[in-house]
């Protein structure tokens, strides 16, 4: 039987893909459907005093127009995650309405919708509506929302925080190792706010059915049971069992489609009301406005070192923007998914982050690719190099001294960080040694000395990264405040004939998982992948789930379809012990069937299958069928690592950075796929590299966004990036039954900090140690020139 | 430069009929007091184009030499709240020349849209304000 885990087995999915055949939200067309268009406020504070709407309700083809007044959603959407402050009070909760009633607290925050019978009059309609504001000042930098004064952006509370916290050792003690070092670096910067650009713009259709009394949502989410238990239990406070959410095939998420958005709930309260489905699609332009963005954080750090360059303490402090409302996952970002990874793969005995997270008057921050890890990752690998450009060592030599010595969690212990988390596994010299032998790094640095001599700018960037994925156990992050499970639940249901229907609720979009899943499916079972098929996004096909981010589907979603699959096996081998008149114990499972050790005697799966079905002569007090679910709750997280290191080119005249070599050498545990965990990995840095030359969005002082399309907002394209050379070594993760550790993020977690490092070692000998992203040339050219 | 000196000029910028000549993209412009006009506008800004409807006041007057014309527009495409300060400086006999600076603030789509091309689009319409100018002074001599 031809094997399938570690081939690179082309994607099953892209066949629809390239063939324009995929079926997103949008394709989707319903009977009698109407559409939807928001009206939105171009302030980002202000007060609303007055919303008429009596013009676009008599316009042609307007169904209805609903604003604030008419009590959609008296909750709003909910937070799903608690942090409190640290002297203990509770967290700042506010509202967040489906429709803005008297004031307006970030631009583009919608203020009606109107349904119509097309698009087209839906839009025309939304101009009719008139509202009057009356612009107030506003507040969009995150350390300047918490200066006295600042306009606030809820008025209940004295200031703008919604909370602050800290993870570490005692800040005195850091102080106090600070104090007394050798060498004290230091670096202050904006780590930038990022828009996702999903390719495929948020889009729902609500379906309410009058006769059946229940609702369809259909939903371009990541987590469609997630959303259901979101919008039943808290915005709209309707039956769950009452809503079937769907989400066929999603355009990508990045995490920005993690979340319970407004627009979602809205239509699913609107649907009812006017007893007709209704779609809306962003546009781009909403899309910038509306999508919560990622990052965001000022940063204040100081490492210190002894005089061998060895780390002997990191003390940081952060403001950490939230926008106007708290998004779906978003206090737990700069806190849970960001202090926990300050340890980084370095030994530091000393460290302490201070969080403060102020509201601010902008759309929501939350989850953006590495979501929390990508910010720690930038602060740790600009530091240390900084640290080694400072005392004149090499940014390898100083980062081996560092490293954690290597441990495989099994003979050797996990590692114990000072930042909450014990690391599984790790070999974090092993990925640099092979990231070096991969780049040819002697020979560069010969080669990046001549070209100095010639006037050429050449530079090299290292970034050796560790992340943290599969969040879990559901215990521990409910006690850091978490109000959700975070664990996966797999299905395996054997047909008759052996087919295998496997539903999981992990989600893919865009990740590969009907391919992946099938590989190890196919293999665990010893059947053909072209017997097994892969169910997700449809909330009335699989029974629960969490969805997929953090990269967590295969160590968690897979992890629960093996514990599934292992309860098939079980049964079968009883149902084949009474086929094959032998005793359970006799049995050996490979190949697809089970056979009596030491003899041809066998029965296969199939036939298993079928008496399973058809229980004429089975087994006495065993129930028919071959169908398990199973929850799979990890007790740990994993934590893939890796060397990213970028070599660049800086143009002398112009300041444009050239990158000309990325090399990512990763440790993504136990590799299902080579070939989608290679694209995974390109695709992440791809986006990483995209926040360090090209992304940022830019509110101006009155809260206007001022990098609102694609004229202003710089997306990395092909030819911003070399051929991305990827290798892997493999270091399992010791505690989830496929050993594998989640490749979704590290790409983007790796790659930001080696490509500012390269440009700032292209420019050192001109004096320049630190440069703030995004690389634009005018910043790179200016920093040249002092 | 102006071929005019400094009363005629004054008279014409104190004219709404010869405003609603000159200023490019005007539609209509109708008194609503003493120095105050109600103003409906066409105007291309890069890709955003749209009527826009609002005030337009004069402030600050010193008769003869300066004053600062207040917009406050609105427009689906988002609002425009602008302030231009203009001096009138005689160089010689009919030679008048016409210091201006501003300051506008924009929101919605025209903030996101229109803000990186908005000074280019600021020097289109003076020059074509003071083209128009020219012109009016033209007929009527």
């Amino acid at each position: 039987m031809e094997k399938f885990i570690g081939k690179s087995v082309k994607r099953r999915e892209d066949a629809r893909f390239l063939k324009g055949a995929g079926k997103y939200t949008d394709d989707i067309k319903l009977p009698k459907m109407t559409q939807s268009a928001f009206v939105r406020s171009p302030y980002a504070h202000a007060k609303i005093l007055s919303v008429d709407i009596s013009e676009a309700e008599k316009a042609e083809g307007v169904v209805a127009v609903f604003t604030a007044q008419d009590g959609c959603g008296e909750y709003g959407v909910p937070c799903g995650w608690q942090v409190d402050f640290k002297n203990g009070e509770t967290m700042r909760e506010p509202q967040h309405p489906l429709l803005a009633k008297e004031k307006i607290r970030h631009l583009g925050e919608a203020v009606a919708i109107v349904i119509a019978e097309s698009l087209e009059l839906a839009r025309d309609a939304a101009e009719l509506v008139e509202v009057e504001y009356e612009e107030l000042p506003a507040v969009t930098d995150p350390k300047k929302a918490m200066e006295e004064g600042a306009p606030l952006v809820h008025d209940q509370w004295p200031d703008n925080a919604a909370f602050d916290w800290c993870i570490g050792n005692d800040r005195a003690d850091v102080e106090a190792a600070l104090a007394t070092a050798h060498h004290v670096t230091e670096v202050e910067y904006h780590n930038q706010r990022l828009a996702p650009n999903a390719m495929e713009p948020r889009s729902y259709i609500a379906d309410y059915d009058v006769n059946a009394d229940k609702w369809t949502l259909y939903t371009s989410t990541q987590n469609p049971h997630l959303i259901r238990l979101l919008l039943c239990a808290f915005a709209l406070g309707i039956p769950e069992h009452k809503v079937r959410v769907v989400s066929y095939d999603v355009g990508g998420g990045f995490g920005s489609k993690i979340y319970h958005y407004t627009e979602e709930a809205l239509l699913t309260w609107a649907s009812k009301e006017i007893g007709r489905p209704i779609k809306w699609t962003s546009d781009r332009s909403e899309a910038f406005l509306t999508d919560a963005h990622g990052r965001d954080h000022v940063v204040h750090s100081r490492m210190g070192f002894d005089k061998d360059g060895k780390i002997v303490a990191h003390l940081t402090d952060e403001f950490c923007g939230l926008g106007a409302y708290l998004s779906t996952f978003a206090p737990a970002v700069p806190t849970y998914l960001h202090g926990t990874l300050f340890q980084g793969v370095y030994t530091t005995p000393l460290i302490h982050l201070n969080v403060t997270a102020p509201f601010t008057h902008t759309v929501a921050v939350d989850a953006y690719r590495g979501a929390g890890r990508p910010e720690a990752t930038y602060l740790l690998e600009r530091i240390i190099s900084k640290g080694a450009q400072e005392m004149n060592m090499d940014p390898t030599e100083i980062r081996l001294k560092n490293f954690i010595p290597p441990f495989d969690g099994v003979e050797q212990p996990g590692y114990q960080t000072q930042v909450a988390l014990q690391y599984d596994s790790g070999n974090y010299h092993g990925v640099l040694k092979r990231g070096l032998e991969m780049l040819g790094y002697e020979d560069f640095r010969k080669e990046q000395k001549e070209a100095r001599e010639n006037g050429r700018l050449l530079g090299v960037g290292f970034s050796t990264y560790i992340e943290g994925c599969g969040i879990a156990p559901s215990a521990v992050v409910g006690a850091l405040g978490a109000r959700a499970g975070l664990y996966e639940v797999g299905q395996v249901r054997v047909q008759p004939t052996g087919k295998v229907s496997v539903y999981t609720g992990a989600h893919s979009h865009g990740q590969g998982h009907e391919t992946v899943f099938a590989q190890f499916v196919a293999d665990k079972l010893g059947i053909p992948m072209d017997d097994v098929e892969i169910e997700h996004g449809d909330t009335e096909q699989v029974a629960f789930g969490m969805g997929t981010y953090g990269s967590r589907s295969l160590a968690v979603g897979g992890s629960a379809i093996v514990k599934s699959i292992e309860k098939i096996l079980e049964k079968g081998a009883k149902i084949a012990a009474h086929k094959l008149e032998a005793a359970e114990g006799d049995l050996e499972y490979a190949e697809g069937k089970w056979t009596v050790k030491g003899t041809d005697k066998s029965v296969s799966f199939g036939d298993v299958s079928l008496t399973a079905y058809v229980p004429h002569d089975y087994p006495e007090g065993l129930e028919p069928g071959l169908d398990f679910s199973s929850f799979y709750d990890p007790t740990n997280f994993t934590y893939p690592f890796g060397t990213h290191i970028a070599v660049v080119e800086v143009d002398p005249d112009t300041g444009k950075v050239d990158l000309k070599r990325f090399v990512a050498c990763d440790d993504v545990g136990n590799v299902m796929n080579p070939m989608i965990v290679d694209g995974q990995i390109q695709g992440g840095v791809a986006q990483g590299v995209g926040q360090a030359l090209l992304e940022e969005v830019v509110y101006d002082e009155g809260g206007q966004m001022i990098t609102g399309s694609y004229m202003d907002y710089a997306m990395p394209r092909a030819d911003d990036l070399p051929m991305i050379e990827t290798d892997r070594t493999v270091t399992p993760c010791p505690h989830n039954p496929l050993g594998v550790k989640g490749a979704g993020e590290a790409g983007a977690i790796g790659s930001t900090p080696a490509v500012v490092n390269a440009v700032v070692d292209a420019l050192a000998h001109l004096g320049v140690t630190d440069l703030q992203m995004p690389l634009t040339p005018q910043r790179v050219w200016k920093a040249m020139q002092n | 430069m102006l071929s005019a000196n400094t009363d005629v000029l004054w008279k014409m910028l104190n004219d709404p009929k010869v405003l609603e000549k000159v200023t490019p993209g005007i539609k209509t412009l109708e008194a609503q007091g003493e120095d105050s006009y109600k103003a409906i506008s066409e105007v291309k800004i890069g890709p955003v184009k749209g009527e826009f409807k609002g005030d337009l006041a004069l402030k600050d007057k010193v008769e003869g030499e300066s004053c600062v014309v207040v917009l406050d527009q609105k427009s689906k495409m988002g609002n425009v709240v602008a302030e231009i300060g203009m001096t009138l400086v005689q160089k010689e006999e009919n030679q008048t020349e016409v210091q201006y600076t501003g300051e506008a603030k924009m929101s919605g789509m025209l903030a996101r849209m229109g803000q990186r091309i908005m000074s280019g689009v600021v020097s289109t319409l003076s020059k074509q304000f003071f083209q128009a100018m020219e012109k009016e002074l033209q007929d009527s001599q």
